[in-house]
């Protein structure tokens, strides 16, 4: 479900499970196209050799994951301020799960704020991080 | 044991290193439809709103290290997290400039020593001078007990 216009929101809302495409072929693609490449994040053995358990997925892949959580949860939505903290390394060819919930909401400046996780498949956490987020009043 | 207010008292919030950028279409593009992004304005060059998305612009400042007279603390630099706020749209093909600074700097011990957070923090202008995005990194360094 999407909201359009910040009445929509409820406090403690989560947002839709938002599934992450972590391949190798996408994560490396993403990591040329911000300058990032090497074999940490294109190639999983050249990975091992750096001493990494396998290809990385940029740590700001995982910034790009949630804002785009945000953004078909939010279709009208404009992101003022997002932090992330990267706890652990995100692997590629990997599975991750993002969850996000609404800790705040301000209908008078018309913004909300969230609570965002991304999870491996055994529920630890890789990033989490807040967001505020502007949302049409009407 | 280095001493965190004197660092603080010698480089917060000062100007040590300015860097320009054009930003490609094709890699905001890329980028954008790699994160899953569904939005046209992160994807198509000729809708008006065309910018990159957050996570692009944290990519700028990744290149930002410490100031040449920042002391070595004995470890290597780690990237703790990155934060954006966004001010105005940033577009690709045009010259912008990032601007870095510290911003913070903190400790915190444990039972295996002391962790040290500093943050770079990178504005980002057009060629007007309007301030576009400011960009934070957190680098944890740990510390060696005898640096």
């Amino acid at each position: 479900m999407s909201v359009k216009i910040i009445s929509d929101v409820e406090f403690g809302e989560e947002l839709p499970v938002f599934n992450p495409d972590t391949s190798l072929e996408n994560t490396s693609a993403f990591a040329k196209a911000v300058g990032w490449g090497g074999p940490r994040f294109e190639d999983h053995e050249g990975a091992r050799k750096e001493g990494f358990p396998g290809a990385l997925v940029p740590g700001i892949m995982g910034m790009g994951f949630l804002v785009s959580a945000i953004h078909q949860w939010a279709p009208e939505g404009q992101i003022q301020h997002i932090d992330t903290v990267f706890r652990a390394p995100m692997l590629a060819d990997t599975p991750a799960i993002i969850n996000a919930v609404v800790t705040d909401i301000d209908e008078e400046e018309a913004f909300i704020e969230l609570d965002m996780t991304i999870k491996n498949e055994r529920d630890e956490t890789r990033v989490f991080g807040t967001a505020k987020v502007k949302i049409p009043t009407s | 044991m280095v001493d965190i207010e004197e660092l603080r008292k010698q480089h917060l919030e000062t100007q040590f290193d300015q860097k320009e950028f054009v930003l490609s279409a094709d890699n905001l593009i890329v980028a954008a439809r790699a994160s899953g992004e569904t939005r046209e304005e992160f994807l198509d060059p000729e809708n008006e709103k065309f910018q990159a998305t957050p996570a692009f612009l944290c990519s700028l400042a990744s290149g930002s290290t410490l100031p040449i007279d920042f002391p070595s603390l004995g470890g290597i630099p780690m990237d703790g997290g990155k934060a954006v706020e966004i001010k105005a749209p940033v577009q690709p093909d045009i010259k912008l400039t990032g601007k870095t600074r510290l911003h913070e700097i903190y400790d915190k011990k444990g039972r295996s020593g002391r962790m040290i957070f500093i943050v770079v923090r990178m504005d980002l202008y057009n060629d007007k001078e309007e301030l576009l995005a400011t960009t934070d990194s957190r680098l944890v360094i740990r510390e060696k007990p005898d640096s």
